[in-house]
């Protein structure tokens, strides 16, 4: 092995690792500031360090800080104690680890040899995830039955039951997503969405599957026992449902898994049914032969970002009642420093890639990179629809879910994965 | 019993509504709608800026409470434990003695009173016959960093000032 | 020899988790320590380099069958004054074990006695999606179309036994 092999392996396995538990705080603070502004609110906005609060994210601190000095209570009546430690455990191991197999930029081809940006290069793709994913109801069985509680068995009992129903429209659904795309390998799926249709709409999934991808995402939406799917934690009728028992860092792992959860789910769905890490339009030889075009392009829209960028910042960062000397304004004002140093960084970075002209390393670097922004990117806004439908449905009756899973959506997948393969059989 | 019996009609019967997903967008796009105004403008947000920004107690808020004194200093209150007898919550703990300024022939030596276990009814100031206890000095945050300090002493609750002018205290009111 | 140690800790933890299975009480002990099973033979499989095999064993047992199986331990709430008393539990194994011993054994030595040139290398499509799936669908087509079938009718007979009860009603 090259010393560039091992480089790249190590910074696989980081991304793989760590890019999820960086979206644990993006996230959370995404969910509080989200449903402060959908409910005329302003979240958190206090926490902060030398008057630096980060629009809210210092709270994460904070709140990281409030739970692992809390006590760690395992109440006395718990006779299975192995898996009540267990339990949060596997919940948040099992969210990270099917986002292994997630590709976050394309084939990547240094010196002649390829390198496949997952975090696990396996081309078991859907399969990874659908069979590592399968695993996290144990965590919540386990979480629910050994609280020995009322509320966490009978949360428990709600969960498993809701994941192992949606489990079946959601396979079904990827059926008809293998059909069309031809592959179980997720990278070689989101080649196949670089394409284009009839020359001018890109081929993502949603376009050539809608009915799927609805599937797909309403199915998601339950395993990842999100609202309008989060009976298994319903307030109102059992309190916290299967984690009522935990406390401390026990329960922070479950909140985390929670988080980490969305983030690959909403990988996983942007890789199925939006393109993946492709820039629509712009398909990997797109990039790696225009590398010139596509840096100076970048090099023109970051100051104009940056400008749109900063002047929402002076307008919204500031004390709205009247205050001698705001603090916040000139907390705006670092904030904007930095961000012009990052954006004349990046100036100078690109100028490199200007330079260095297409084809070659430096255009396929440049274009991993950028595919790696995108990917980020639109899992970044799958997450905000998450928090987004959170904030405005309400949660579903236990049996309106059930009928839902069964009658509707079961039926849907079958009659989906049909006319799919007819379509298939007839245009090829 | 007879009355007037309207049936209402059942929402969501027809085909548009049973498919739920149009509904759903719509109400996504009015929480969508919310949410873009307040980001793109968050000085519109219904929100008060609290320890910067005081909310507007009115003269009928039973906020803290405090004893009334006559213009030239001396106590209202004759230590009758009207309060202290008619309070739900027991948190008035009245010590009567003997006045020393003539104006009557009692006077509390102590008068406690417990904000933990106060429930701010009102009662106490509904029961005085003398006006001697009020609970208008607009003081509606109450915090403290042991349980001693929650019990207001009768000097405490004569210092405190009363919060609006007697004009009015009684156009609220009371 | 990384995969010899691999090989060496999967079946460990396959035979470990299937002992467990027979000796634990709880049958929720019971159920996880299977669980441990099936996942050591995924691992097993994915040494073999039989990926699709791998992924379904994760799917469908570890992952499917075997959260059905705890979700019901669950919704039974067994306390532990439902469990069996199992005292002549410790005669029953010693008795099972002086039985199996000998053909144990027995296996070994004929499979010692095979010979070793057999075992080539498969290629590198080996245990794919594709080789396993074109398998199936072209050389086995038919006994695989039954197989499905009767899992059919294994279906139609749990849902007439289970309407069944309702009709005594």
């Amino acid at each position: 092995m090259s010393q560039l092999d091992i480089l790249l392996i190590v910074l696989r396995v980081a991304f793989g690792a760590f890019v999820p538990l960086c979206f644990i705080a993006v996230l959370v603070w995404m969910e509080r500031r989200g449903a402060a502004y959908f409910q005329d609110r302003s979240g958190p906005n206090r926490a902060n360090i030398f008057g630096f609060r980060a629009g809210g994210l210092v709270q994460n601190l904070a709140d990281a800080v409030k739970l692992i000095t809390k006590e760690d209570v395992v109440p006395g009546h718990i006779t299975h104690k192995f898996y009540f430690v267990i339990a949060p455990v596997i919940v948040f191991l099992i969210a990270l680890v099917s986002f292994a197999a997630i590709p976050f930029a394309d084939v990547l081809i240094l010196d002649g040899k390829e390198y496949i940006m997952q975090a696990i290069p396996t081309d078991l793709g859907i399969l990874w995830f659908l069979a590592v994913a399968g695993f996290a109801v144990y965590g919540i069985i386990l979480a629910g039955w050994s609280s020995h509680n009322k509320y966490g068995v009978l949360g428990g009992l709600r969960a498993a039951a809701q994941v192992i129903s949606y489990e079946i429209p959601m396979g079904l659904a990827v059926i008809s997503a293998l059909i069309v795309y031809g592959t179980v390998n997720l990278t070689e799926m989101v080649q196949f969405q670089g394409q284009l249709l009839f020359g001018f709409i890109p081929m993502w999934g949603v376009v050539l599957q809608p009915l799927g991808a609805i599937i797909f995402i309403v199915a998601a939406f339950a395993e990842t026992n999100r609202t309008p799917f989060d009976l298994a934690e319903g307030e109102s009728e059992l309190v916290a449902g299967f984690h009522v028992e935990y406390s401390s860092m026990k329960f922070g792992m479950f909140f985390m898994g929670e988080y980490v959860a969305m983030f690959t789910s909403s990988a996983i769905i942007v890789s199925l049914y939006f393109g993946g890490f492709q820039i629509p339009w712009l398909a990997t030889d797109a990039l790696v032969n225009n590398t010139r075009l596509v840096s100076f392009l970048l090099m023109l829209l970051l100051p104009v970002l940056a400008l749109l960028f900063g002047a929402w910042m002076s307008k919204n960062n500031r004390s709205h009642y009247p205050r001698e000397n705001d603090p916040r304004v000139r907390e705006a004002n670092v904030y904007a420093k930095i961000m012009w140093g990052l954006v004349i960084a990046l100036e100078l970075l690109l100028v490199i890639f200007l330079i260095s002209g297409s084809g070659g390393m430096a255009a396929r670097i440049l274009t991993a990179g950028l595919q790696i922004v995108t990917f980020l990117v639109k899992v970044t806004f799958m997450c905000f629809v998450y928090v987004w439908v959170r904030w405005t449905l309400p949660r579903f009756r236990y049996d309106q879910l059930q009928k839902l899973g069964w009658q509707t959506l079961l039926p849907l997948s079958l009659l989906n994965i049909f006319v799919t393969s007819a379509i298939v059989v007839a245009l090829s | 019993m007879s009355g007037k019996i309207k049936i209402m009609e059942r929402k969501g019967k027809d085909l548009y509504e049973r498919l739920y997903l149009i509904e759903v967008f719509k109400g996504m796009a009015v929480t969508f709608g919310h949410f873009l105004s307040n980001l793109l403008d968050n000085s519109k947000l219904y929100v008060r800026h609290y320890p910067e920004v005081k909310p507007e107690i009115t003269a009928r808020w039973r906020g803290r409470h405090r004893l009334t004194k006559y213009e030239d200093g001396t106590m209202k209150c004759v230590a009758c434990f009207m309060c202290q007898t008619n309070c739900p919550a027991k948190c008035i703990m009245i010590e009567a003695g003997e006045r020393v300024d003539g104006r009557t022939e009692k006077m509390p030596v102590r008068f406690d009173i417990d904000l933990l276990e106060c429930i701010y009814c009102g009662y106490c100031v509904e029961a005085c016959p003398m006006d001697a206890i009020r609970m208008d000095t607009g003081i509606f945050s109450v915090t403290g960093d042991e349980r001693k300090s929650f019990v207001l002493k009768i000097t405490d609750l004569l210092e405190t000032p009363g919060a609006f002018t007697e004009e009015e205290y009684k156009k609220g009111g009371a | 020899m990384f995969a010899d140690g691999l090989f060496l800790g999967f079946a460990v933890l396959a035979v470990l988790g299937a002992a467990g299975l027979v000796v634990f009480r709880h049958p929720m002990n019971g159920a996880m320590s299977f669980v441990v099973t099936l996942i050591s033979l995924a691992g097993l499989y994915a040494l073999l380099s039989a990926k699709l095999i791998f992924a379904l064993q994760l799917i469908v047992y570890a992952g499917a069958i075997m959260s059905l199986i705890v979700f019901i331990i669950m919704f039974l709430n067994i306390q532990p004054s439902d469990l069996p008393k199992e005292e002549t539990k410790l005669v029953y194994i010693l008795g099972g074990l002086a039985v199996v011993l000998p053909i144990g054994l027995f296996l070994a030595k004929i499979v010692k006695s095979l010979p070793l040139s057999s075992t080539a290398i498969l290629g590198n499509d080996f245990g794919g999606v594709k080789q396993v799936g074109l398998l199936l669908f072209k050389d086995w087509l038919v006994p695989f179309e039954i197989v499905s079938i009767l899992l059919l009718i294994s279906l139609i007979g749990a849902v007439v036994l289970a309407g069944k009860k309702e009709a005594v009603k």
